[in-house]
């Protein structure tokens, strides 16, 4: 019969180790699926596609008079695939530019709306504030307002659903 | 009859007995109501516990359709609105006293040595319980849920090194979709409450371990020294937990239950609007508790200082609390004795509700 833990202080030593080793065993064992589970989604590439806006010659606007239009991008997310509505605001510069803003506000996300009597877009979450051409002019976003990644071709839209110049990848 | 069965049980494992001991522990006696916060909050969350439950009888954790799920609770289950309704002004009556319960806890200095680890996991109990608040709000799946999912995992998206895979992770991808609601409503309904209920029993067990010591008042008569851990071992006088305690227990527990089933079957749980990602005129609003914090987002401006209030202020502080035991580490208890930690105290207390009642502020209109 083998000694008692009270009778062998190596005995008692060496239970103890491989009741250590035992819960380390099935401790590891499980975590590694578990951590596998949790930390999937950092595995998953973002499911990037182009949708067309709309025709080109459609975008008569006024210079410095943002138009919103709404774009919605076909993405597999987990196991489905889903419609994300987005907002395209549409922006013509003096010279005659067009650019693609999103409305996330660059603070932290929330939807921005233009007040024509302020010529400004606002963000009703912490008051950020940004001019026609998405430049910061109050509040507190750290950055000008995100632009769509787009092209034009044979007189059509497309809005990729992704920024330009993003490299956190923040908002969408 | 009685008799025989209560025989039957103590032969066997000694309830009696037991049930004596864990009744009979001495409360000190003269802060009695204002003990009665610790139990009051065990009471809230077993209500909590009991709601949850029969509300996932209905609930769908998917947008849109968990506001359809919401609405259908409210309007058309037999009770359905009480039961929501419970479970809403439970959850904000659990936050507000919490907070009352580590004021009291705070000022008088119940956390100094040997309570320290209790200190720490009311903290821990606290910490989770607002992250509970938090995705309570975000399952309704309402417009704020929308937004407040959005906002909240971009807030967490400013955490030094690792905060754009925290936002991943808590999203469950890299939108916010079907999967980000299912990860809230797991981490909500099963992995929370389930630390909650790991660390009530730590908390208790703690309380027993150390001692129930109580507010300064409790040893007028006592000749020792502040310095003497012996002195706070001995109140002037003490009354036994069952049924003294418990009697004043109750009684704040109906009252307060009271206060929410009037909450619940008068004002109700408001659904809001059905989530509009198109929405141009939306202004999305925190739950209270939150506005503070909320309020802090709007003074920092610019790409360098966004950290503050997204993490630094709010990890600081929260970091602050957890280690304030080995901070504050004097052996006085009364808060006449200690003005800087009442002051302190007090200002933090009174810096919390001024950004809360601003943060509260209507917001800018959509159209101005």
């Amino acid at each position: 019969m083998a000694k008692s833990s009270e009778e062998s202080s190596s005995r008692r030593t060496f239970m103890m180790v491989i009741i250590g080793l035992i819960s380390s065993i099935i401790g590891v064992a499980l975590t590694i699926p578990v951590l596998g589970v949790v930390l999937s989604p950092l595995f998953r590439k973002r499911d990037i596609v182009w949708t067309k806006l709309g025709k080109f010659s459609d975008l008569e606007i006024k210079p410095l008079a943002p138009k919103f239009i709404p774009v919605y991008f076909k993405v597999k997310e987990g196991w489905s695939v889903n419609t994300l509505p987005r907002q395209v605001i549409v922006v013509k510069t003096i010279g005659g530019k067009f650019l693609f803003f999103s409305n996330q506000c660059t603070h932290l996300g929330c939807p921005i709306h233009w007040v024509p009597a302020r010529q400004k877009f606002l963000c009703p979450c912490h008051g950020g504030m940004f001019n026609a051409l998405g430049e910061v002019v109050g509040g507190p976003p750290p950055r000008p307002l995100y632009k769509w990644v787009h092209k034009i071709e044979n007189d059509a839209v497309y809005i990729q659903n992704k920024f330009i110049d993003n490299p956190k990848d923040r908002g969408i | 009859m009685f008799k025989e069965i209560q025989n039957w049980f103590d032969e066997r494992i000694e309830l009696t007995k037991t049930i004596e001991e864990f009744n009979g522990e001495r409360i000190p006696r003269r802060g009695g109501w204002a003990y009665t916060f610790g139990s009051l909050l065990a009471f809230l969350f077993t209500v909590q516990v009991v709601t949850g439950i029969f509300l996932l009888f209905y609930y769908v954790p998917y947008f849109p359709i968990a506001r359809n799920a919401t609405y259908f609770i409210k309007y058309h289950v037999v009770f359905g609105n009480v039961l929501l309704g419970i479970h809403l002004w439970g959850a904000f009556t659990m936050i507000f006293f919490i907070l009352i319960h580590m004021a009291r806890v705070y000022f008088s200095g119940a956390y100094k040595k040997p309570r320290e680890l209790q200190w720490i996991a009311g903290m821990v109990l606290f910490s989770i319980v607002v992250i509970l608040g938090l995705t309570g709000y975000m399952l309704v799946g309402n417009e704020n849920s929308w937004w407040t999912i959005n906002v909240l995992t971009n807030v967490a998206s400013h955490t030094p090194f690792i905060g754009g895979f925290i936002r991943i992770i808590a999203r469950g991808g890299t939108e916010t979709s079907v999967l980000t609601m299912q990860h809230i409503f797991a981490v909500h309904v099963w992995l929370l409450p389930g630390i909650v209920m790991l660390f009530i029993p730590i908390h208790l067990f703690l309380i027993r371990k150390t001692g129930h010591q109580g507010m300064a008042l409790e040893y007028k008569n006592s000749k020792l020294s502040d310095d003497d851990p012996n002195k706070w071992r001995h109140p002037d006088a003490t009354v036994p937990f069952f049924p003294d305690q418990f009697y004043k227990d109750m009684i704040v527990a109906l009252g307060v239950f009271a206060i929410v089933y009037i909450l619940a079957v008068v004002i109700g749980a408001p659904i809001g609007p059905m989530y509009r990602p198109l929405a141009l005129n939306f202004a999305p609003e925190g739950d209270w508790y939150f506005l503070a914090n909320e309020e802090l987002l709007k003074y920092f401006p610019g790409h360098g200082l966004i950290i503050f209030p997204t993490f630094l202020i709010p990890s600081i502080g929260f970091g602050l609390l957890f280690v304030l035991p080995f901070i504050d580490r004097t052996h006085e208890r009364s808060p006449f004795k200690r003005p800087a930690a009442t002051v302190l105290g007090i200002l933090f207390l009174l810096v919390l509700v001024y950004l809360t009642l601003m943060g509260g502020e209507p917001k800018a209109p959509a159209t101005v």
